[in-house]
């Protein structure tokens, strides 16, 4: 095996040269990741390949709803030199459309399957990228949206059920009670999600 | 002659877990197949981020039922790399013991899975057996017995209970000794070895076409691709192993490179129960506030060499106390589905069972 940094370096080398890099993060010395533009994730994947990163290793998508974006990542990597690289580039949320990469690496034609299914995103190219793959019969908006609130859903889809309390305290310290409640409430707090 | 449509699983001896597999036949040829995830979805992508840090350790083992051992882990690495902690030497070797024992489970279940679609249910006896030895010191360790919560963030959750060493070794010497019988049971079995040998074929370029990692990609490439290998974590680099390679890719080698795989494992469990060093097993997170402690923003993907191949999670954090994303990457995803659909058409019906058990496709990871 060559050496861990040069390999960092030359993948540096083999990306920085030929395409303007939004944002380049050395996350240690396995793991390397850039932010390109939406127009140029095609050429990087091919110009990666070519340069030995033949593997891919995972596609998916992650939502930021504030600054109305999808973010694409697509992780590669290259058993020669052990570097995992990923790649990003930010799409428009309301209408996410990404050119699919079949064509580049024949495996991600699931996961681009999967990435429409919990995200939504287009991905023209992909033969079948509109089938359902995991979630049946699914009739609500993509599920891992961050808009999505699944405790909702639940609700309006699913009867609730009255679950019956059949034990009381019958006489509790003032103290002991004020502390009962604030274990309480802070576990509640923690359900559901991140509070903004 | 017209085709046929017939189902393998989700209620099937030889598939494991609940996803099927649609099979047009045509005779008894595969002409067309497909698999039939969703079945096993649970939502664990969104229910991670409905968590938070500290409540996802004990909901990120379910992920994969079989080997949970390499989630805990994926976690815990990710988890720190964001964080910049430090992880105490002792428990880098607990882990490497932990992972290690995990590692010899699967492959016995995976290798007495084989008894199931070619009708030799001894070998699953035997292989069940002992893995119940290996559940057995989990319990010791950890106090459960497949699910463990044991690698936490920042280290492991207690230290190993005084005297286990003695088990682990008794352990591993008998399954050593019963490592030739095993051979003979199964992969030296003409009965079995009829069924394997030349067919169910993954040769190299199907393997980079898929993406297919693991054993599946040694024995077709033939090189020591190996996380533990080429990007060393926990303290892999200070042990000496060997990683199996094969030089021709039909069921037979791969099953043969996975039982090599266990010679090396317990090889690696006694290097480490000699070289661990003594003191502290984790470093505490936060004072008091364990439940709060918030992880700094960044984007980090966390690969494990899990049995079947390279496991990992893409985790994303903006700084709260829960997670804004964690992706799952299954290590039986690219055969598991492009792979039925592209290259099971071909094998024969009886053989279809055959060809998901030695590709080591596991639903609980694809369907998450």
């Amino acid at each position: 095996m060559t050496n861990s940094m040069s390999n960092v370096e030359y993948l540096k080398g083999v990306i920085g040269q030929t395409y303007k890099v939004l944002e380049t993060d050395v996350i240690d010395q396995y793991q390397v990741s850039f932010v390109v533009k939406q127009d140029d994730v095609l050429q990087v994947l091919v110009t990666l390949k070519n340069a030995g990163w033949i593997q891919m290793s995972y596609l998916s998508a992650i939502d930021w709803p504030d600054e109305n974006k999808f973010e694409m990542v697509y992780i590669l990597m290259n058993w020669e030199r052990p570097v995992h690289v990923q790649v990003r580039t930010k799409i428009d949320r309301n209408d996410p459309v990404m050119p699919s990469i079949i064509t580049i690496y024949p495996g991600a034609k699931y996961y681009e399957r999967e990435c429409h299914e919990f995200f939504g995103v287009k991905f023209p190219g992909n033969p079948d990228y509109e089938k359902q793959l995991i979630l049946e019969l699914w009739d609500d908006m993509p599920p891992l949206r961050k808009d999505f609130d699944p405790q909702a859903y639940s609700d309006r889809k699913f009867t609730k059920r009255e679950y019956s309390e059949d034990y009381k305290v019958l006489s509790e310290e003032p103290s002991k009670k004020a502390k009962r409640e604030t274990r309480k409430e802070r576990a509640e707090s923690l359900k559901g999600g991140p509070k903004s | 002659m017209k085709q046929m449509k017939l189902f393998l699983g989700p209620q099937h001896p030889g598939m494991h877990g609940n996803a099927s597999v649609h099979l047009y036949v045509d005779g008894d040829i595969i002409k067309r197949s497909f698999l039939l995830p969703g079945m096993l979805h649970r939502g664990f992508e969104k229910g991670m981020e409905r968590h938070s840090w500290v409540n996802n350790i004990s909901l990120i083992p379910r992920v994969c039922v079989v080997e949970p051992d390499i989630n805990e882990m994926a976690f815990a690495m990710g988890t720190e790399k964001l964080l910049g902690i430090v992880v105490p030497e002792r428990a880098h070797w607990i882990r490497m013991i932990i992972l290690e024992l995990a590692r010899l489970s699967i492959h016995l279940m995976a290798y007495g899975g084989l008894g199931g679609p070619t009708g030799n249910y001894t070998l699953m006896y035997h292989a069940h057996a002992d893995r119940n030895s290996i559940l057995d010191i989990f319990e010791q360790i950890t106090g459960h017995r497949v699910y463990h919560q044991y690698i936490v963030t920042g280290g492991v959750r207690k230290d190993l209970p005084k005297g286990i060493e003695k088990d682990i070794h008794t352990f591993i010497d008998s399954l050593e000794s019963r490592y030739e019988e095993y051979r003979d049971l199964g992969i030296e079995n003409p009965s079995i070895v009829a069924r394997i040998k030349d067919t169910i074929m993954l040769p190299e370029s199907v393997v980079w076409e898929l993406g297919v990692t693991g054993i599946g990609m040694r024995s077709a490439v033939g090189k020591p691709y190996d996380i533990r290998k080429v990007m060393p974590y926990a303290r892999y680099d200070q042990v000496d192993f060997e990683v199996p390679t094969s030089d021709y890719s039909d069921a037979r080698a791969r099953i043969d490179c996975k039982l090599k795989e266990v010679i090396q494992s317990i090889s690696i469990i006694r290097q480490c129960i000699e070289k661990m060093p003594l003191g502290p097993v984790r470093v505490p997170l936060g004072r008091g506030q364990s439940m709060r402690w918030t992880v700094p923003k960044g984007y980090v993907y966390s690969p494990v060499e899990s049995s079947r191949g390279e496991f990992g999670y893409y985790m994303v954090s903006n700084g709260g106390t829960h997670p804004w994303r964690i992706g799952v990457r299954g290590a039986s995803y690219p055969q598991g589905l492009l792979g039925i659909e592209k290259y099971m058409p071909g094998t024969r019906l009886d053989d279809a069972a055959l060809w998901v058990d030695t590709m080591g496709v596991c639903s609980p990871e694809i369907d998450r």
